[in-house]
């Protein structure tokens, strides 16, 4: 389990990022169960007895295995999906699950602010959201490199031209048949975040230290340069 | 004009001035009747001129139009209605002073948006005269249901909100509200006609192709007509409703909000967000008793409190944080 696709990541059965504090797991898991209870007033139409008793059960299994700090670092070892492009499901795969899974289709907004709202009690001690990988297990090795299975794995990044900017990110992602929605997926990081990363908008876009993590994420999923390409996109962002 | 000096007894919270960069169009919806949202529009309004921002309160309330009765004034002579039927001129002939500086009002015909017959053109009339007018922010107090009319008053709105209280129907009602709006909104943009059925068969709850949410809909649209699916999620994630809960009697309550952002985002696939909540209070009622706008006649209480934060939220594009905090 957990290796296969966002339906049984436990994460995002309880809309957190994997950076999450015990005290948010502890608290989202008791808006949730608040959320799915029986005939709870925001569910009940839109859900059917079994889908919700469905949800509740996924919930509640997403605590256990995170709310315990031991099993955490076993799931979050687990759990680490083999990164790259290269070994990506393909559109269609994530498509599917998706479909199967409605609760997880928007995935990064499933509890709301898994995004850029401070959701934590001190704004400034939460960790950026976005990034994935704060495993406790976490090995020496950078991520894209160390957790390859396949020999045809790009261990030396890529450098695009500089400046790098939305367009040029977008060019490369499609051509490399990477969509959004499974970086979305990786990462955490909402679609419409990273249309707007694309797009160059940069108004649109979170704070700057939020940005600068999701623009990491996004490098190391297509395997960029992480240090050059966020610098080169921050460079006309603050400029 | 924008930077005028709050009133006194605003929270710091609820004021601060913005440049005036456009007017805006603000939009008030709701499904169900009876749930406070053309007092809570004379609300927004006031408050929203009391900060210093030049509003045009209009009553868009489909059969009972009664938005000068939560201002405390007599049915003005003129209404929409005598605008849309070109019996004056200008949309600015029907506009009426309010009392309070900076508030006017477009006062509803008897049922404007009810009409089966409004047309097309007059829509864009309506709404073309409202953009140019020269205020801050234009209010649409949209009543009622979920009528093509109202739905498109509402999307077209930059900041489209809807009321909900805590109870079932209410609930039930907002649900249907979004699912109308939504799939309207993604039926101006379905290319074709056989993606246009797909997205009108949804709303019918039997529809042959098993569609129960907006996200049954985008991904039965990538298996028949992929071509199609790029545009629609470019609607779907533009599509922005923001909840106000009206009625709030308890923590429960103020959590309902909260909850139907959640719901919505993984149950419908839409990206909705939780503005802001009124507690109930007597002192409210008892100003509609008698015909005053609370925000006045208990600027003290709770609920005109919260209607300040709303208000302050609203020109911010704050949210409320989720609980965790």
């Amino acid at each position: 389990m957990g290796l296969s696709g966002p339906p049984s990541d436990h994460y995002e059965a309880l809309g957190l990022g994997p950076g999450a504090t015990q005290d948010e797991i502890e608290r989202a898991f008791r808006f949730l169960e608040g959320l799915y209870a029986e005939g709870a007033l925001a569910t009940y139409s839109l859900l059917e007895p079994d889908e919700a008793s469905e949800a509740r059960a996924r919930v509640r299994a997403a605590y256990e295995a995170l709310a315990d700090p031991v099993r955490r670092q076993a799931y979050d070892a687990e759990r680490r999906p083999p990164a790259g492009p290269e070994t990506a499901p393909g559109p269609d795969d994530v498509a599917g699950v998706a479909a199967a899974a409605p609760a997880v289709e928007d995935a990064p907004q499933a509890i709301p602010p898994a995004l850029p709202v401070p959701a934590g009690p001190v704004a400034g001690a939460l960790p950026e959201p976005p990034v994935p990988r704060p495993a406790p297990a976490a090995p020496a090795a950078p991520l894209h490199v160390a957790s390859h299975a396949h020999p045809r794995d790009r261990v030396v990044p890529l450098l695009l031209p500089e400046p790098v900017t939305g367009p040029t990110l977008r060019r490369f992602r499609e051509e490399r048949g990477v969509t959004l929605a499974e970086i979305s997926t990786r990462t955490k990081i909402g679609v419409r975040f990273l249309e707007y990363l694309e797009a160059d908008r940069h108004s649109d876009l979170p704070a700057l230290v939020y940005l600068k993590g999701f623009l990491a994420e996004y490098a190391r999923c297509l395997g960029l340069d992480v240090k050059r390409t966020v610098d080169s996109y921050l460079s006309r962002v603050r400029s | 004009m924008t930077t005028a000096a709050p009133a006194d007894h605003t929270t710091a919270a609820a004021v601060v001035a913005v440049p005036r960069s456009r007017r805006q169009i603000w939009s008030l919806g709701g499904g169900k009747g009876g749930i406070g949202k053309s007092l809570l529009a004379a609300s927004l309004g006031y408050q929203l001129a009391r900060t210093g921002r030049r509003v045009v309160l209009v009553d868009a309330d489909l059969g009972g139009s009664n938005l000068h009765t939560c201002l405390g004034l007599e049915m003005p002579a003129l209404t929409l209605g005598d605008f849309l039927q070109r019996r004056v001129e200008q949309i600015e002939d029907v506009l009426v002073e309010t009392g309070v500086p900076g508030l006017r009002l477009v006062s509803g015909a008897s049922d404007f948006l009810a009409a089966a017959n409004i047309k097309h053109v007059q829509k864009v009339r309506i709404l073309n005269r409202l953009r140019a007018l020269d205020v801050d922010v234009v209010l649409l107090d949209l009543g009622a249901g979920s009528s093509f009319n109202i739905i498109d008053f509402f999307l077209i709105s930059d900041v489209s909100l809807l009321t909900v209280i805590p109870e079932p129907t209410s609930i039930e009602n907002s649900y249907r509200f979004i699912k109308s709006a939504l799939y309207r909104r993604l039926r101006g943009v379905a290319g074709n006609e056989a993606v246009r059925q797909l997205i009108d068969s949804a709303l019918d709850a039997k529809n042959e192709a098993g569609i129960r949410t907006p996200i049954d809909l985008l991904r039965v649209v990538a298996e028949r007509h992929p071509d199609a699916e790029e545009a629609l999620r470019r609607e779907v994630a533009a599509f922005h409703p923001r909840f106000v809960v009206n009625q709030v009697r308890d923590e429960a309550d103020q959590r309902v909000g909260h909850q139907l952002v959640a719901a919505c985002a993984r149950h419908l696939g839409v990206r909705a967000s939780y503005a802001g909540y009124v507690p109930y209070e007597d002192a409210v009622w008892r100003a509609v008793r008698r015909r005053r706008l609370f925000m006045a006649d208990a600027a003290e209480s709770r609920a005109a409190d919260h209607i300040r934060r709303l208000t302050g939220a609203l020109l911010q594009g704050e949210t409320l944080p989720l609980p965790w905090a």
